[in-house]
């Protein structure tokens, strides 16, 4: 299951808003069988570690069984540091 | 004479006062801004500071371009705004000429990033670049919003945002300050070992949060790793007595005049 991340904005920034993306997300992912969830950022322009902790950690502990995986992120250099930042790539 | 970061402090510096004098300055800094208006949200209750304006019209000119009068407003110093009220200003546009910004709240400063991407852009500089830069005040703002929500020691509440280019040396200064309650109260409900302002900086910086049972502190990391790194600029924090200046050079600390809240600048060297 794919989760297009610049429907939740090309900014994404803030602990709020990534708390509020989780339970979005937990809506669109509901009833999913897959056992990864793919976060693909093309056209994010900006990822910032507040919103990516509040969002990836939410998202992880939310589906303990599941991979969260990242796509579309190589050529935005700020998505990079943040995820190299939090130790998520 | 130019008002900057240096001018601020020192035994004469102008903030040690009952009045702001800006009468010999020509050109000001957005550091001093924002520390000028800090100290006014400040002495509110007392009504005890004046300001002086510029001698030189044009200064004064740029200071309306700027929107200090509304910011004066928007902090309820009704004298300080009327002051400007005869100043014309002359139409011209100039993109490297930012209005003072103030945030009252998050949501306000969340839609003002796509703003400071496009301001970023209209700076020349890269799109990569722009993109860092956005992040990193997008975490100031972050940390001024998560450290203070509900617990405000003010009735003016908020970030104000002031920014500067400079295209003549490839400098850009983008400055934050909060009437809040500032880094040594925000930490020391998490360690409560810290004995004053600069130490609580040092925490801060370092990547520790005030927020207790919480995993966070990533955001002040990122900003000197951006900043440092990428854009080989200064992070200066200013809260309650402590100054901080990060650079190349590592982490300077001194004890200067004591401020209401913080104030966050970085500074960037772009090509």
């Amino acid at each position: 299951m794919t989760l297009q991340m610049i429907k939740f904005g090309s900014i994404l920034n803030s602990r709020p808003a990534g708390r509020e993306a989780v339970l979005r997300a937990k809506q669109i992912l509901n009833g999913f069988t897959d056992n990864e969830v793919q976060l693909d950022f093309s056209s994010v322009e900006v990822l910032t570690p507040s919103f990516a902790d509040e969002f990836i950690k939410g998202l992880k502990n939310e589906y303990l069984d599941k991979k969260v995986t990242f796509m579309e992120f190589e050529k935005n250099v700020v998505i990079k540091e943040t995820l190299d930042l939090l130790n998520f790539i | 004479m130019i008002l900057d970061f240096q001018k601020c402090y020192g035994v004469d510096n102008i903030f040690n006062k009952d009045c702001v004098d800006l009468s010999p300055y020509s050109f000001i800094h957005p550091w001093p801004l924002v520390m000028m208006l800090l100290k006014f949200i400040k002495n509110l209750p007392s009504q005890s500071l004046s300001l002086v304006l510029p001698k030189d019209a044009s200064t004064k000119a740029y200071l309306k371009r700027i929107h200090l009068d509304e910011m004066f407003e928007k902090i309820g110093c009704q004298k300080e705004h009327d002051l400007f009220s005869k100043i014309t200003m002359s139409d011209r546009d100039n993109l490297n000429i930012q209005p003072l910004i103030l945030c009252k709240y998050r949501d306000e400063f969340n839609a003002k990033l796509e703003y400071f991407l496009k301001m970023f852009r209209s700076f020349g500089l890269s799109e990569e670049d722009s993109q860092r830069a956005t992040a990193v005040i997008g975490e100031l703002g972050n940390n001024v919003f998560d450290h203070n929500l509900g617990n405000w020691p003010t009735s003016i509440v908020g970030a104000i945002i002031a920014g500067q280019n400079y295209p003549a040396y490839k400098r850009i200064e983008i400055t934050i300050g909060d009437p809040g309650v500032g880094f040594y109260e925000s930490l020391t409900k998490a360690f409560p070992e810290i004995k004053n302002d600069m130490e609580a900086i040092k925490k801060g910086l370092e990547g520790n949060t005030g927020r207790v049972g919480e995993s966070r502190g990533n955001g002040l990391k990122l900003i000197q790793k951006l900043t440092i790194n990428n854009f080989s600029g200064q992070v200066m924090i200013h809260s309650g007595d402590g100054l901080a200046i990060v650079s190349k050079k590592g982490i300077q600390l001194s004890r200067v005049h004591k401020i209401l809240g913080t104030i966050a600048q970085f500074v960037i060297n772009y090509n």
